[in-house]
């Protein structure tokens, strides 16, 4: 064997020592190309088939000799110039690279002869071979990438706005305000930027209405601009931001930008502004326009471009007194449109399902028509989700029978996983059927379209402010959003639109849809546009105004919620809000739990209530998705399942890892959600902290943590960095291909079902190999055990910290209430029935527990007397709080919670009118409460006054007074409440949530009744039962109620103002009564007792001043002043001043 | 952050195709390159669609004959151990050995194809 040891034989280029040996030559620490980096790898794939390559040519024998005599002869035609090239062909020369490593292959070439026989290193030729393939590898990655500038180049060249490049930086350098309206496929999103960018503009930001494109736009315009791997341009959206120092041009959402004037109204930190797509006239960009509008002549160097489609230009700008207008072509294929009304056979009522024929006609004309081979696919426009399943079923039907198409639903409540399958590529042959609603109109585009199918219906939010109540409803499009949907398939070829109605109804349209700030409630934004300080929203020039009643119905349950004052100017709380992100109502939530110090749960609440439900509506009605569910669910509500549910799922996270995907799916939950709503928590937080309403401890937490633990930490971020940039590099890859079966899976359109399938299971497994980038920026954007901790602290509530929460959520939610319908304990679980104020006959949305388990809503039959006049009492009645009521096919209302009645009532209430003994309540002029014990009834009264009276309080210290400059410090600047007085007021309102032990009818009261509901405005008001009030509730200082009549102890509680029939000193209430405290045992009517209760305290809660002071039924004390009153004893005959206990007393002297 | 920022050079643009990009060094040596040299006066450009910072893009030279800028896509130029414009090859096509010749006529007519 020795003889063979020959040198070329015993090189194995397929060794790694082999391999090694050469890396160690041409791969170094330090050279251009770096063992271990994914180019190395690629180098040694391409040395491969470059070695393949060179054996084939070889054997296909070598022309060489031929050539020289060619050469020859072409050398002796030209004359005049000789290039002094190679006789010889060699691939070589087409190379400008060469690679110089002499001083290894020296070193080597030195050893050669000694080390020959004992190693097998590589000789010169390995070398050689090496360096040449190393060249044609450097050469090849050279045409690569100078191939993707080229194409790039061509591509932007070939825009049909790139002929207006220099028009539009000329115009924008000229006037303030530039409007460039375009049609789609003209290319304005990403090239006006760019352009500008180009011409030396700094420090540009452009708006758009969606979060997911500012993220594609940003990326797209820095792959454009030749700065993928820099951060010239970024984009900032409400979580995630790629923005530095270095940044020059910024997408950013509509939202964050108008957040970013409330913080500073100049906006100085931008030179131009592009507001991108305003002619889809979203609610925040209308706002936005009105906004920068003022703006202007306050920044005459401010640059303001306006993007538009092709619509209704000339209101935009007008707006901007006649600003200069660019029309700019779109780029579409021609599109023939087809009108097919659907027959009146196949139209349905309301209540029906759709029929589906019209539709599968079109499948099936588009099989007929078109040949497999020719590829395309259909896209179909429906309005909502009932429908789209309707139509997938009879679509897949039809699928699986001709085993052409692949059919796919598209809306908003499908997982990600899901939605991202209408981008996967179909089998040859086969075309994807894309079922979707509006969403696909603009939001997402789908490629290789070219059939869609537009039925002419959306599904539309509105508000009812008459019912409070959003609704959804069906409506026809208009013709801007027909020409939209016809346009979806003509982007990458000539297409064709099906209109599934006539061409006289496409006439009759409207021409543009209705713009959201009429159809939406106006709360936030009148919130917002008051803390800007934009003075009178109704006087305020937006571009196309709201109905003033819109306005006012904003501004007044602005007021109810305590946001204004009466006078409609923000009150401290207001200012807060405003600076929250969220919904009135949650924002109250967050801020009332932090003055409860229930920071955490809160927090979790308030975020899982700000996103959409992590709950899979489709993985409703699968039975293990809802057994493996059950251990979250909470029969107290909603909020509480919520929480519950992410609480978990933080442990898990915080056990598991990337283990939490699989726990999400067995669930049915969607994970994204989770994700949004620890950052939204996060973001929170920060919020919270910065209004000073959180204090910091985490400067103290981080002190104990070591060297060695921060290092540690370090490496894992720095570990997570790169995961998270390598997961960025591969994102490019291409698109799978989609399966005729999936379809069908899709079918069940469950998460938890794919798993199952074998398809499912496939494409499970891929996705786990690949990073879990949710996981990645999870763990890099929060310290899990910090999370961990905060959800085991809100996991294990006490009781009374629940029934706190509760309360949170409640006057948080307020008047967002419910009350359950009095026949519901007899009707089936499906048939529930509740009324809100504005809205009877409302019911439970699905999704609620309380679908599941309605029976923890009913009043316990035996503790409710059946009969005579204490039928309906209790004292266990409840109402809902619910987040969103929303008209669908019926009323519902969903996420709710459960809240004992008279409690709450008491608590929350704005309006609270009673009779004359306050044995009959009436709350907002809608829900009244019977009481008939009179003594109860008031000692309840008497105590929530109290409790709320210090609740109050404590608030407005929290939130701080500190006068209308403070608003960036509200919580700092106020004088903070002691912890003590913080916990006797829980301890109190706990007390009072749980233990107040009175029995009560509750009912609603019909039109009628509400309507001769007070005694009105009296001519001689009766002073005297003023003055006992006043000591009946201590502090307050009643009035006669202008309107109500009775009197008006404070801002919600107005006193004997319901028209009754019984007397308040009727001698009939009286009954014998014996104070726990004193001696005293006689026959009183409830308000004398409730007098003598109050004042007579036990003698461990009496003041030490109280008991200096002697008991002398003369003397008029001036330090009790606030008990005391003028008594005129008719037996004395004198006028006398003393506390009710005082006066008590003085009665009994005469009786005994 | 960024060092590929604001250190273009200039501009280069083709003079026969116009494209055109910044550039961000001239010369043999590509700047962080170590080992490798380039066989003629490059313009060149870190480059654009790699993350890894120390690789270049060559995005063309001047002809060795007529001095014009050329990019180096094959519609514009090739190297044959010097860098020709296209319409330089074609001036002295017989110069070049088949391969080339063979690769410039290839062109040429799948061009007018494409352009009828």
């Amino acid at each position: 064997m020795s003889h063979e040891r020959e040198k070329s034989q015993s090189w194995d280029w397929d060794s790694p020592q082999c391999r090694a040996q050469l890396d160690e030559v041409f791969f170094r620490q330090h050279d251009y190309i770096q063992t271990g980096r994914t180019e190395h790898k690629e180098f040694w794939t391409f040395f491969e088939r470059f070695q393949r390559f060179k054996a084939k040519k070889e054997m296909s024998g070598s022309k060489s000799s031929r050539q020289e005599s060619d050469e020859g002869k072409a050398r002796k035609k030209s004359g005049s110039v000789d290039l002094g090239l190679p006789k010889d062909y060699d691939a070589r020369y087409r190379i400008n690279i060469s690679v110089c490593s002499k001083d290894i292959e020296e070193r080597l070439g030195g050893s050669e002869h000694r080390r020959r026989r004992e190693s097998s290193g590589p000789g010169r030729q390995e070398i050689t071979d090496c360096r040449l393939a190393l060249l044609h590898f450097l050469d090849f990655n050279q045409k690569q990438s100078f191939n993707k500038l080229s194409k790039l180049r061509r591509e932007q060249k070939s825009l049909p706005i790139f002929q207006y490049r220099d028009r539009i930086v000329e115009l924008v350098r000229t006037h303030p305000v530039v409007v460039v309206a375009g049609d789609t496929g003209c290319g304005k999103s990403t090239q006006v930027p760019q352009y500008l960018l180009a011409s030396g503009f700094d420090n540009i930001a452009c708006t758009q209405p969606r979060r997911i494109a500012c993220i594609s736009l940003a990326k797209r315009v820095s792959f454009e601009s030749l700065n993928l791997y820099g951060s010239k341009v970024g984009y900032q959206i409400r979580f995630e931001t790629s923005r530095t120092t270095a940044t020059k041009l910024l997408f950013m959402t509509e939202g964050l930008l108008l957040r970013q004037i409330q913080q500073d109204a100049s906006l100085g930190q931008y030179q131009v502004l592009i507001v991108d797509e305003v002619h889809e006239r979203h609610l925040h960009c209308d706002f936005l326009l009105g906004v920068l509008r003022s703006l202007l002549p306050l920044r005459t160097d401010l640059r303001l471009v306006l993007m538009s489609a092709t619509i209704n230009i000339k209101l935009f700008s007008s707006y901007f007194s006649d600003a200069p207008v660019l029309q700019v072509p779109g780029r579409l294929f021609p599109i023939q449109v087809i009108y097919q009304p659907i027959p009146s056979e196949e139209q349905v009522s309301r209540s029906e399902k759709l029929d589906p024929r019209p539709y599968l006609r079109v499948l099936q004309g588009i099989d007929q028509r078109y040949p497999p081979e020719e590829r395309g696919d259909l896209l179909l426009f429906l309005s909502g989700v009932a429908e789209i399943s309707t139509i997938q079923e009879a679509c897949q039907a039809y699928a699986t029978h001709t085993q052409r198409w692949i059919v796919l639903p598209l809306h908003s409540t499908l997982s990600l996983a899901q939605q991202d399958k209408v981008f996967d590529i179909s089998p040859p042959g086969v075309r994807k059927c894309i079922i979707s609603t509006n969403i696909a109109e603009t939001s997402v585009t789908i490629d290789g379209v070219r059939f869609v199918v537009d039925s002419g219906k959306v599904k539309e939010m509105s508000f009812d402010p008459k019912a409070k109540m959003q609704r959804l409803q069906e409506f026809w499009i208009s013709r801007a959003s027909s020409e939209q949907r016809k346009g979806r398939a003509g982007r990458t070829g000539p297409g064709v639109c099906y209109r599934l109605y006539a061409e006289s109804d496409y006439d009759a349209f409207a021409s543009y849809p209705v713009p959201e700030i009429h159809r939406v409630a106006l709360d936030s934004l009148i919130l917002q546009m008051m803390s800007m300080g934009l003075g009178d929203p109704r006087t305020f020039t937006f571009i196309d105004p709201p109905p003033a009643s819109s306005i006012q119905t904003a501004v007044t349950y602005l007021r109810e919620q305590g946001a204004l004052d009466e006078h409609g100017e923000l009150s401290s709380i207001g200012r807060l809000l405003a600076q929250l992100p969220v919904d009135v109502v949650i924002g109250k939530m967050l801020v009332l739990g932090s003055v409860f110090k229930l920071v955490e749960p809160v927090l979790t609440v308030a975020a899982a209530l700000s996103v959409q439900s992590p709950f899979l509506r489709s993985a409703q009605h699968n039975p293990d998705c809802s057994t493996a569910r059950q251990p979250l669910n909470s029969n107290q509500g909603d909020p509480f399942t919520l929480m519950n549910t992410f609480n978990a799922w933080v442990q898990v996270k915080a056990e598991r890892g990337s283990a939490s995907r699989k726990w999400c799916r067995r669930r049915g939950l969607e994970e994204q959600r989770l994700y949004e709503m620890v950052n939204l928590r996060r973001q929170f937080k920060e919020l919270l902290r910065t209004h000073g309403l959180l204090e910091d401890h985490a400067a103290s937490r981080a002190v104990p943590q070591d060297r060695a633990r921060r290092r540690e930490r370090l490496t894992e971020r720095q570990k997570l960095h790169q995961l998270k940039r390598d997961h960025e590099l591969q994102e490019n890859t291409k698109r799978k291909v989609l399966r005729l079966e999936e379809g069908l899976e899709g079918d069940a359109s469950s998460a938890s079902d794919g798993e199952g399938a074998s398809s499912g299971k496939k494409r499970k497994d891929a996705s786990e190999q690949t990073v879990d980038i949710q996981e990645v920026k999870f763990k890099l954007r929060h310290n899990v055990n910090e999370l961990q901790e905060a959800a085991c602290a809100s996991a294990d509530l006490s009781s009374r910290q629940q029934s706190l929460l509760k309360l949170v959520l409640c006057r948080g939610l307020y008047p967002q209430l419910a009350m359950p319908d009095e026949h519901n304990a007899t009707r089936k679980d499906s048939e529930q029935v509740f009324h809100t104020r504005n809205k009877q006959g409302v019911v439970i949305h699905p999704t609620s527990v309380f679908a599941i388990d309605p029976e923890v809503l009913h009043v316990p039959e035996h503790e409710s007397s059946e009969f005579g006049a204490d039928k309906g009492q209790s004292n266990r009645h409840q109402l809902l709080a619910f987040v969103t009521l929303l008209e669908t096919n019926k009323p519902y209302v969903s996420n709710c919670a459960r809240i004992p009645a008279l409690q709450a009532l008491l608590l929350v209430a704005n309006s609270v009118d009673t009779n004359v003994d306050c044995s009959r309540l009436v709350v907002d002029g809608w829900l009244e409460l019977g009481l008939t014990d009179g003594a109860g009834a008031m000692k309840v009264l008497s105590s929530a006054l109290t409790l709320r009276g210090e609740w109050e309080r404590q608030l407005q210290a929290q939130l701080g007074q500190g006068g209308p400059g403070s608003s960036a410090g509200l919580g700092l600047s106020g004088p903070k409440v002691s912890r003590r007085e913080l916990e006797k007021l829980c301890e109190g309102l706990v007390r009072f949530l749980l233990y107040t032990e009175v029995s009560y009818s509750l009912r609603r009261l019909a039109g009628l009744q509400s309507q001769n509901l007070y005694i009105g405005p009296q001519k001689d008001p009766d002073l005297s039962s003023a003055s006992s009030l006043g000591s009946l509730f201590p502090g307050m200082k009643p009035e006669p109620d202008a309107i109500k009549g009775g009197l008006r102890v404070c801002s919600y509680f107005t006193y004997n103002c319901l028209r009754d029939s019984k007397d308040l000193y009727s001698e009939c209430l009286r009954s014998f009564w014996s104070c726990p405290h004193c001696d005293l045992y006689m026959p009183l009517t409830p308000l004398e007792r409730m007098q003598h209760e109050v004042s007579c305290r036990p003698p461990e809660e009496q003041q030490p001043e109280e008991e200096a002071e002697p008991e002398s039924v003369n003397t008029s004390s001036s330090s009790s002043s606030g008990l005391t009153r003028v008594y005129h004893c008719d037996i004395c005959d004198k006028d006398l001043t003393l506390t009710s206990t005082e006066i008590l007393k003085h009665k009994r002297q005469h009786l005994s | 952050m960024d060092l590929s920022e604001g250190s273009a050079l200039g501009v280069f643009t083709c003079e026969l195709c116009e494209l055109s990009s910044p550039y961000s060094f001239y010369g043999q040596k590509p700047p962080n390159t170590r080992a490798i040299v380039l066989l003629e006066e490059c313009y060149g450009m870190r480059d654009p669609f790699c993350p890894e910072r120390e690789k270049f893009l060559v995005l063309g030279s001047k002809c060795s004959l007529c001095c014009k800028t050329v990019c180096v896509g094959t519609d514009c130029s090739l190297f044959y151990t010097k860098r020709f414009c296209l319409p330089c090859v074609r001036d002295h096509l017989h110069q070049f050995p088949e391969q080339v010749q063979n690769e410039v006529q290839r062109k040429k007519s799948v061009q007018k194809t494409s352009s009828s």
